[in-house]
């Protein structure tokens, strides 16, 4: 989590950072989009967060979690077309499987970011998935304020490892994350 | 001429029908065989909207010309010095080229609403006919290609028999559906 180490260590004091910190999503300004090829385009789409669950512990990252839900049947996959197939019963089956859910299980720095390991459950098939984060200040906010954050989460999955992989003449297999979440410390 | 068909004439509307629909198979044939061949991508999936589009239209005239012709039925054949195998054949492929243009539409329909992806004529979205099954959605194209083949066969049967009356016997059948 990028800025995240730097902000730790320069601005962590005391022992108020050796805790968790539990953040709540603000669905504004947040979204979990992705991208998949259909012939030579690559198509941009977007599903909403139904429910988030953050817990960042900034002096001790392996001791943050994550949870996350999102609202497969509010998705848009780009074209009205493309998101019926895409909520239909060949590849996210909306109506069986309404959310698609992220539990992390290790979160670990990286780099200038963050490696969450967890499990990501599609279409009731539950699969590992690798998660990388970077973490943002709020524009404008004191360089000690934590309260605001923007965490973009990227990563990729195959539809195949989720039986989620109708016309896949036409739509590529991989989809690839982008998630933007906006968090609001809560107490 | 007038608007309805005599037992010796084509009316208008049976004309006027004829050569639209023959038109517009003519080239939704090739067009459909083109598409077929086609990866599908953002810029080119408006052509199987328009395919779609033309051949809803096509159905709705197939059944239009269908009870047209219960009101006001078509002229009997020419039949003179013709033998009766040559009859028998061109009112075979009447009635074959009915039963194709029913078909073939109707199979390209049953396919794309079992995909579960809406079809839409001339942007209005009709509604899903068909539940949303693989079996259906694969049978559905399967026969959409034999049958938009064995519509091209006998067509070009009608084709050559059209211009066999006209320039062979030289009789008034090409010219009364042409000018009534
Ligand atoms: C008289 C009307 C029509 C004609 C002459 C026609 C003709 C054709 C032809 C020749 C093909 C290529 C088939 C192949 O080689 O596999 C085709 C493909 C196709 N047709 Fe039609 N068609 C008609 C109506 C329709 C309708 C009404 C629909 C849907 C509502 C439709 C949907 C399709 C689709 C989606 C394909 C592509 C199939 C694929 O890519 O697998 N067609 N059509
Ligand atoms: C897709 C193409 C075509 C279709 C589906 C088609 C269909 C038909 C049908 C069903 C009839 C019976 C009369 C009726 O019920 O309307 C007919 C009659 C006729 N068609 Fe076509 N036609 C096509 C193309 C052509 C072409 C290209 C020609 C000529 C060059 C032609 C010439 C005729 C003639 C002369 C008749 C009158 C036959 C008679 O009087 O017994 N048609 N056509």
């Amino acid at each position: 989590m990028i800025r995240l180490l730097a902000l730790v260590m320069i601005l962590a004091t005391g022992p108020a950072w050796a805790a968790q910190t539990r953040y709540a999503l603000d669905p504004q300004g947040s979204t979990v989009g992705f991208a998949w090829d259909f012939g030579a385009d690559e198509i941009k789409g977007n599903m909403p967060v139904a429910q988030a669950d953050l817990a960042l512990d900034f002096a001790n990252l392996p001791n943050s979690t994550v949870t996350v839900a999102v609202d497969v049947t509010g998705a848009e996959a780009g074209f009205p077309f493309a998101s019926q197939a895409m909520k239909g019963p060949r590849v996210l089956d909306a109506g069986q499987y309404p959310h698609i859910t992220f539990v992390s299980s290790a979160i670990r720095r990286d780099g200038d970011g963050a490696r969450i390991d967890g499990s990501i459950t599609v279409r009731g098939v539950t699969r590992p998935m690798v998660l990388a984060a970077h973490l943002y200040r709020a524009e404008g906010s004191a360089t000690a304020d934590l309260s605001r954050l923007t965490v973009i989460l990227t990563g990729a999955l195959s539809r195949a490892a989720f039986g989620a992989d109708g016309w896949s003449d036409l739509a590529g297999d991989e989809v690839r994350l982008n998630i933007r979440a906006v968090l609001r410390q809560v107490n | 001429m007038g608007v309805r068909n005599t037992p010796s004439s084509f009316g208008l509307v049976s004309r006027t029908i004829h050569w639209a629909m023959a038109a517009a198979i003519l080239g939704m044939l090739p067009f459909g065989l083109w598409l077929e061949g086609q990866k599908i991508g953002l810029s080119n999936l408006w052509l199987y909207g328009l395919h779609k589009s033309i051949g809803m239209t096509l159905l709705a005239l197939v059944l239009v010309r269908i009870v047209w012709h219960r009101i006001s039925p078509p002229p009997h054949q020419l039949t003179q010095s013709i033998a009766s195998w040559q009859i028998r054949a061109a009112r075979w492929a009447h009635w074959a080229l009915y039963l194709l243009m029913v078909l073939v539409p109707l199979s390209g329909w049953i396919g794309s609403a079992a995909t579960g992806i809406d079809v839409t004529v001339w942007g209005l979205t009709l509604p899903s006919v068909w539940p949303q099954t693989e079996g259906w959605d694969k049978g559905g194209f399967a026969a959409h290609s034999i049958l938009t083949k064995l519509l091209l066969a006998v067509v070009l049967l009608h084709f050559a028999g059209a211009l066999h009356r006209a320039f062979v016997h030289r009789d008034r059948t090409l010219t009364r559906m042409i000018r009534g």
